[in-house]
């Protein structure tokens, strides 16, 4: 008995963790496999299975072709470019230099503020007609009339990708940050008793030595731009005509507005999968590394 | 590098020292702006916004917009709200995830690797991609439009950083002192409430608010869940200011601010820990 007991133990342990998992993420997933394979009513009541009817359904669309172009488009030039900025940031406040802590408290800002707080804020500022950036260039004396910063789809989708920077930067700054102030400074010194320069410096050691930290940094940042919908949301509601729609906003269009929640679960599924080659890479990588 | 700063500064070094300034000045400035845009509009009458020639500080501050908003919404039940989601969220992910972090940190069983894979996986997934699921599910249970299913769902898809950085914190202690006291006759529950827990609380800290904050703010699951404008918490309350054919840019903003004040602060607050929480937790697992 006491030997049972010993053996169940550590399942008692984690047996709270399991069940709020397993019924609030786990269970979710279920009901949007069986959804995106099944006939759904408007009401969301489940009719019967109809194979994968949803998915060539929504791939024969051209709108999905569209939509998964500007995910792909959003994801990479998000990730990309705030990866290479953070990184920068993180180059220049590791540092000393006076105010460096309230330089350092100020870029979290943008990672600590609600992003459909931040994504208003942005709307805000780009209107032609009364918002403040052509308030300031103009009294600047930089442009003399209000310039439409959003003549286009084209456009916005721009804007909404330099606000997923914005707020997104401060997340890989940090992150290379502390990979920086594990480096031991010996290495640094030998280096330039070596005759290295900077670039040298940068590029043999410096580089190397957070590339676990970029890698982390790197893949959480594809999982949560992929799966971001507030900054879309509230600028453009993916409009004009889906043009700036991703993923996730063209699903929660289509399970919430239109009542096509087979096909907002297909839609779901194929992000999904997406997103689990993704995770599998990072865990595979992540245990190695643990391992060593 | 203090050194550096000490000894007199050579031309290239102090144009170095300028440039570095300069541009840690221009980022400055350019994060703070959209705050800064806020906070100037929040102070601005409605005409002044719509106004031909447009200010950039308000002509004169209008800090009854900021006792407006509590008369033109329930901000006060917004706010209430999201204590509570935050709150509750943060304790059910606490209370569900220390034990859990306790085992994989202190017990050897079958399955560990499976659970920890599951748990890694599961921080890949925004509750966004599965909404249409989370809503079956709460409509089974009864819980769409009510507060207590945002905040399970919350503490639910914040379990895996939980687990994670507390496994980290966990196994970054000796167990030496839980065992000496498992033979003075504490058993294993003691010894993690008594010995450990107090050692790890500056790793218990972090991962608490970084949790309140995750939960605070929330806006999609809430936006998709929540019919009943009392029960909204204040990322998607104050919106009732941003209607579809006027915006009410002055309210909006203000009620913003109170939004985004109480995470400004603790994200602040734990920006040092942050760091290390970051390289313990998600670098060195």
């Amino acid at each position: 008995m006491k030997k049972f007991i010993r053996k169940i133990e550590p399942y008692l342990w984690i047996l709270p963790s399991v069940l709020l998992m397993l019924i609030f993420i786990l269970v979710p997933i279920v009901f949007v496999f069986r959804m995106a394979l099944s006939k759904v009513s408007r009401a969301g009541l489940i009719k019967g299975f109809t194979g994968l009817a949803n998915f060539t359904k929504i791939l024969s669309t051209p709108t999905f072709s569209m939509v998964l172009k500007n995910t792909l488009v959003w994801t990479v030039a998000v990730v990309g470019l705030s990866t290479l900025l953070g990184f920068i940031l993180a180059l220049i406040l590791n540092n000393a230099f006076k105010g460096r802590k309230i330089a350092r408290a100020i870029v979290v800002f943008p990672w600590a503020t609600t992003l459909v707080v931040q994504a208003s804020i942005w709307k805000f500022i780009l209107d032609t007609d009364y918002g403040t950036l052509n308030t300031l260039l103009m009294k600047l004396g930089i442009i003399d009339h209000a310039v439409n910063w959003t003549p286009s789809a084209g456009a916005w989708f721009a804007w909404e990708i330099a606000c997923g920077i914005f707020v997104t930067i401060p997340f890989v700054t940090f992150t290379v940050l502390s990979g920086l102030q594990s480096i031991d400074g010996s290495y640094y010194e030998a280096a330039t008793v070596d005759g290295a320069n900077y670039w040298q410096k940068l590029f043999k050691i410096t580089v190397p030595l957070v590339s676990s930290s970029l890698t982390v940094s790197t893949v959480l940042n594809i999982i949560y731009v992929f799966n971001s919908f507030p900054i879309i949301w509230n600028m453009t509601k993916g409009d004009p005509g889906n043009r700036t729609d991703t993923l996730v906003t063209y699903l929660y269009k289509l399970a919430f507005y239109n009542g096509k929640q087979g096909e907002a679960a297909a839609v779901s599924v194929i992000g999904f999968l997406i997103l689990l080659v993704c995770a599998t890479a990072y865990m595979v990588a992540t245990l190695k590394k643990g391992d060593e | 590098m203090n050194e550096t700063a000490k000894k007199p500064l050579n031309g290239k070094k102090l144009t170095l020292r300028i440039l570095l300034y300069l541009v840690v000045f221009i980022v400055c400035v350019l994060i703070l702006y959209p705050y800064f845009a806020m906070l100037c509009t929040s102070l601005k009458g409605r005409s002044e916004i719509f106004a031909a020639k447009g200010t950039i500080l308000p002509k004169e501050a209008l800090w009854s917009n900021f006792a407006d908003i509590w008369q033109r919404a329930p901000m006060a039940k917004y706010m209430l709200n999201s204590v509570l989601i935050a709150g509750g969220s943060t304790i059910i992910a606490l209370i569900c995830g220390i034990p859990a972090a306790y085992a994989l940190s202190r017990m050897k069983f079958k399955g560990d690797i499976v659970f920890l894979g599951f748990v890694i996986v599961s921080q890949m997934f925004a509750p966004v991609v599965l909404l249409i699921g989370i809503y079956k599910v709460m409509m089974t249970l009864n819980l769409t439009n009510s507060i207590l299913g945002l905040i399970f769902i919350n503490a639910a898809f914040n379990q895996a950083f939980t687990i994670w950085l507390l496994r980290g914190t966990f196994m970054g202690i000796s167990s030496e002192m839980e065992q000496a006291a498992k033979i003075d006759g504490c058993n294993r529950f003691e010894a993690m409430v008594k010995i450990l827990l107090p050692v790890a609380a500056p790793g218990i800290v972090t991962t608490l608010i970084f949790v309140f904050i995750n939960a605070w703010n929330e806006y999609t699951v809430a936006l998709t869940l929540i019919s009943d404008d009392l029960n909204k918490p204040l990322t998607v309350g104050i919106n009732i200011f941003n209607g579809y054919n006027m915006i009410e840019w002055q309210y909006l903003f203000a009620a913003s601010l109170f939004a985004i004040a109480p995470v400004v602060i603790l994200f602040a607050i734990i920006e040092k820990n942050l760091v290390s929480g970051l390289a313990s937790g998600g670098v060195k697992g």
